[in-house]
């Protein structure tokens, strides 16, 4: 054990004597870990905020959007192409159908007192309606004030109410939107998504005034079934009256919308964060095999650098494996300080997309950086150190010490 | 004196390939190195004195006949054991010092005996002991760039002596350094081998040097041409 102190003591004073290139080295490591953790730490993120968006779309719905099945994401939190008004009544005229929801959202700005901020608004048709299926269905709740009646009423989510404007939201109040003034009634329970509690609801005709989205359309519709409707046999129903009411609308065969049931979405959810996933997988990998590779060279360069003193330390007792350990610990210890940088750096960035997000309620996101994510970061560092470092240290050891001596003599 | 040489080599051939053609640098060399000996080595450039020297530090292992060190064939030791009791019973001084540039004074002297095993109070303690009686005791914390060459060949001989070693194996010590300073290292060297008994093997060209010793072995072209006592009064003429 001393030993190994007095092996770490030498690698630590080795590293120091050739600062520059250890550092330079050092460096790709930090962007190799930095991609690692960033990218893991989004992508677990993402992963949690798709869960909740699901788990808040709950069953017996049937979602239409528009845009192809890989679209179905992007359409979902950017936006995209809209429903017509006639998909919509081609829709609510499927069998099994008991209501169709027209929903639109999008990001504005508000002004509540004297604070204009930024805010997403979503307009749902039929008002009254959407909010008593999304009552007995979803479980949406007011926690505060009363459900609106009037075209020019609204109920907004917690995080608009007590986290976007520097003062708290109180029913009753006024918030101007677009230079229309609306009057907030009730402050909604939490939906179970940091998303959907950022929102301010109202009509779809005035969220159609407000933004100019013409009457009758909508982002996508949230189809109620009749009871006992299978759902999978009602979303087929919708897919072949919706392609042909398209078809004779625009003469082409393509299929330009989803039919999504919870089933289906949970599916694609799966997959493409399985696909995500393995992006990042290969992205992070890429980065760590170059950084890993300048371990290696710039141990291979010390190696031959120090090829007399390792002959040196052979003559006057060191064993293969005590000269093994000493150019371990060295690419082990850049690699752990690489590792270091690139955590720090990794969690600050995910970090600061997540504030973002959090100022700009339309693109919410959380980062995932738990304690084992950072020791991840940087076992794998130190692990990735020693392993680049391992041929070059192997080669050292290896080394006769008569050879060592006699070369660069 | 009829104990078992420390180092003895027997019929040792060292034969390098070179390309297609075959260089013998030993040819059939026979040597024994017996406890408390004061051995000096010479011969021109080329004749194999300094394949020589890695035989008798086991080093290197021979192409034909056997080195044993302390009756223990060397070949027939694995190189983690061979290591072992080279450092335990070989120390060696070098032309070129060869000491390590990182680390400082102290940390060059303990390292023989941190392959070694030995506590790290034992290390400071032997180390300290070693730089006091080579007059190195202000300069323990220096590195070896910051030393003169005499100082740094001080560094060398402490640390060779570190591990209390029974043979003390020296290149051309005094190689590099000036005439007064060469002959100091060589009285340690002299004090080394009179007041403790121990074995010290020189390699020189310096036939001032050979005078040092009580034994001299001259080779040339691969072989041992002549390996003599010298008068015991010419040994201490220095």
């Amino acid at each position: 054990m001393e030993a190994l102190k007095e092996y770490f003591h030498i690698a630590v004073r080795n590293i120091k004597t050739r600062s520059l290139r250890s550092w330079l080295t050092i460096f790709g490591i930090v962007i190799g870990v930095f991609l690692i953790i960033s990218l893991l730490s989004l992508s677990e993120g993402l992963k949690a905020t798709i869960n909740e968006q699901l788990q808040a779309l709950g069953g017996e719905m049937v979602m239409v959007m528009p845009g192809g099945d890989e679209d179905i994401f992007s359409s979902m939190m950017f936006g995209g192409a809209q429903l017509e008004r006639e998909d919509i009544e081609a829709i609510e005229k499927v069998s099994g159908v008991d209501t169709v929801l027209g929903y639109s959202f999008t990001g504005t700005t508000g002004r509540y007192e004297d604070e204009a901020k930024q805010i997403a608004i979503a307009g749902m048709d039929p008002w009254k309606e959407s909010l008593e299926i999304l009552g007995i269905f979803q479980g949406w709740d007011v926690a505060e004030g009363r459900w609106p009646v009037k075209d020019n009423e609204v109920v907004i989510g917690q995080v608009v109410a007590y986290d976007v404007f520097s003062r708290e939201i109180k029913p009753g109040s006024e918030i101007i939107i677009k230079g229309r003034k609306f009057i907030i009634t009730g402050i909604l329970k939490s939906l179970g998504s940091r998303q959907d509690d950022s929102i301010v609801y109202m009509a779809m005709e005035s969220y159609q005034d407000v933004t100019g989205e013409k009457r009758g359309t909508a982002a996508y519709a949230m189809v109620k079934l009749e009871e006992g409707a299978d759902e999978n046999i009602v979303a087929e129903d919708i897919e072949d009256t919706l392609s042909k009411t398209r078809k004779r609308r625009f003469g082409s065969d393509e299929e330009d919308f989803s039919v999504i049931t919870s089933e289906k979405m949970g599916d694609i959810a799966g997959n493409i964060l399985g696909i995500i996933q393995l992006v990042i997988f290969l992205f992070a990998s890429v980065a760590i095999v170059v950084g890993g590779i300048g371990i290696t060279n710039s141990m291979f360069t010390s190696v031959r650098e120090r090829t007399r003193e390792i002959g040196v330390m052979k003559a006057i007792g060191a064993k293969n494996s005590a000269v093994l350990i000493i150019f371990l610990f060295e690419a082990g210890i850049i690699g752990f300080i690489g590792g270091i940088g690139g955590t720090l750096l990794g969690a600050i960035l995910a970090k600061g997309i997540e504030l973002y997000g959090q100022a700009h309620p339309v693109f919410y996101f959380t980062a995932s950086i738990t304690p084992g994510l950072i020791i991840f970061g940087l076992v794998f560092s130190f692990f990735v150190g020693c392993l680049s470092g391992f041929i070059p240290a192997r080669s050292a050891a290896k080394l006769k010490p008569v050879e060592a001596l006699r070369r660069f003599e | 004196m009829t104990s078992e040489p420390v180092i003895k080599l027997e019929n040792v051939w060292k034969i390098y390939q070179l390309g297609k053609v075959e260089l013998a640098a030993l040819r059939g060399v026979s040597l024994d190195i017996n406890r408390g000996d004061f051995v000096t080595i010479m011969g021109p450039s080329g004749s194999g004195k300094s394949t020589l020297l890695n035989m008798i530090g086991s080093l290197d292992f021979p192409s034909k006949g056997k080195v044993f060190l302390k009756g223990k064939d060397i070949s027939l030791m694995s190189e983690n054991q061979l290591s072992q009791l080279r450092g335990k019973t070989i120390g060696f001084v070098f032309q070129e010092f060869n000491l390590l540039p990182n680390l400082d004074v102290l940390e060059n002297i303990t390292l023989p005996m941190v392959f070694q095993g030995l506590s790290l109070e034992k290390r400071k303690a032997r180390a300290e002991e070693l730089a006091l009686s080579l007059g190195l005791k202000e300069r323990i914390l220096h590195q070896p760039a910051e030393l003169s060459g005499g100082e740094r060949q001080r560094v060398a001989i402490a640390r060779a002596f570190a591990n209390n070693p029974e043979v003390v194996i020296a290149d051309e010590p005094t190689g590099n350094l000036d005439s007064i300073t060469g002959k100091k290292v060589m009285e340690i060297l002299t004090d080394f081998h009179k007041k403790e008994g121990k074995t010290v093997v020189v390699v020189t060209h310096d036939p001032n040097i050979a005078g040092y010793s009580e034994k001299i072995v001259n080779i040339k072209d691969g072989q041992i041409t002549v390996n003599h006592q010298q008068a015991a009064e010419v040994l201490w003429r220095h």
